[in-house]
């Protein structure tokens, strides 16, 4: 890996390399440079994740020419397919250097903080949502447990935005829960519970590409990725479409019907 | 396409415990009748579930 990426930068195949830098023992998001090439040696695949993506975005807003390498995983390269089919950043900008989600024999471990979920404490369990818990078994709580349940778990938000800054795959300019004209705030703090959350998992319908790096970055580990999963399953059920997944546009980015050349009745 | 959305949403807000308080029909201009009898049928409905539990101060809702 680490000659690949030097050959890259050297080549000039790539203008930078997006990866992680082992500082101090944690493996931060890094951006490795031709004129810095040693560091590569420092650069590692780990537990840690970041949606290098977004940098990838930022950057790419801003120096259009740039030809970007990255480091993805599975989760980055359906985040990339997505940032391509919303026109944010094109495929032909970036290079990627693919690695395993899962190198373990057992599949069922993955080399990510999310695929190995923790336990729920009993509070969680009594009062909120286990963060592990399915889609099905979520929809069948009673309805006044699945409100209340819920609404614990929004209660908790302290809005820091940290869902949404972490989301590859939300990129607007004006964020509608930022806009007071778009959205009520709740007093003291910005939009209030439970529109915050709702707002937000209505606009990941079409690009939510189940990362689960909103759940991992909540201080207050409110099952986000259980929410989007369920926005994820009713957009597959009535459109059709997984996002990051799916080839062409998400039905979301189309007014009415998609284009057909098929001949319809007049 | 509007009625696939309209049924996503639908289907969010159940999912968190708020069904039934969100409806979607096609009437037309001429069609004061059938809008007459959408509105007062969905106002029977909203009645009949009480108010938006939302409305409620959540925080009791939750029993913290
Ligand atoms: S799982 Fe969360 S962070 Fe990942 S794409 Fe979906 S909403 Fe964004
Ligand atoms: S990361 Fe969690 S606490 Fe922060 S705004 Fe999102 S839901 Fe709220």
């Amino acid at each position: 890996m680490k000659d690949t990426v030097k050959k890259w930068l050297e080549e000039k195949q790539v203008d930078m390399f997006l990866g992680y830098k082992m500082v101090h023992g944690h493996a931060l998001p890094y951006c490795f440079q031709a004129d810095r090439l040693d560091e590569v040696d420092d650069l590692v695949v780990s537990r840690e994740r970041y949606s290098l993506e977004k940098m990838a975005t930022h950057i790419a807003a801003v120096y259009p020419e740039m030809k970007i390498g990255m480091l993805a995983r599975d989760c980055n390269q359906r985040a990339l397919k997505v940032l391509d089919i919303w026109d944010q950043l094109k495929k032909d900008s970036v290079t990627t250097f693919n690695v395993n989600c899962c190198p373990s024999p057992l599949k069922n471990h993955g080399d990510c903080s999310y695929l190995e979920p923790s336990p729920v404490g009993p509070v969680k369990v009594e009062l909120g949502i286990d963060n592990n818990m399915s889609v099905e078994h979520a929809e069948h709580l009673d309805q006044k447990e699945r409100f209340a349940h819920w609404m614990y778990e929004f209660s908790k938000c302290i809005k820091c935005y940290g869902c949404r800054n972490i989301c590859p795959v939300c990129f607007c300019k004006d964020c509608s829960l930022e806009h007071p004209e778009l959205i009520r705030s709740g007093g003291a703090l910005p939009t209030e519970v439970p529109l915050f959350h709702l707002v937000r998992a209505a606009h990941m319908a079409g690009r939510c590409i189940d990362c689960g790096l909103c759940e991992d970055a909540c201080p207050m580990d409110i099952p986000l990725r259980l929410l989007y999963r369920k926005v994820g399953s009713s957009v597959s059920d009535l459109f059709g479409y997984r996002p990051g997944i799916d080839e062409g546009k998400s039905p979301f980015n189309l007014i009415g019907d998609a284009p057909t050349t098929e001949p319809r009745p007049i | 396409m509007t009625q696939k959305k309209m049924t996503f949403l639908q289907e969010l807000l159940g999912f968190v415990g708020l069904e039934d308080r969100l409806h979607l029909a096609w009437i037309s201009s001429a069609e004061a009748q059938k809008f007459q009898k959408v509105v007062t049928d969905f106002t029977e409905k909203i009645r009949t579930l009480g108010p938006s539990p939302l409305a409620r101060d959540y925080q009791k809702a939750v029993s913290l």
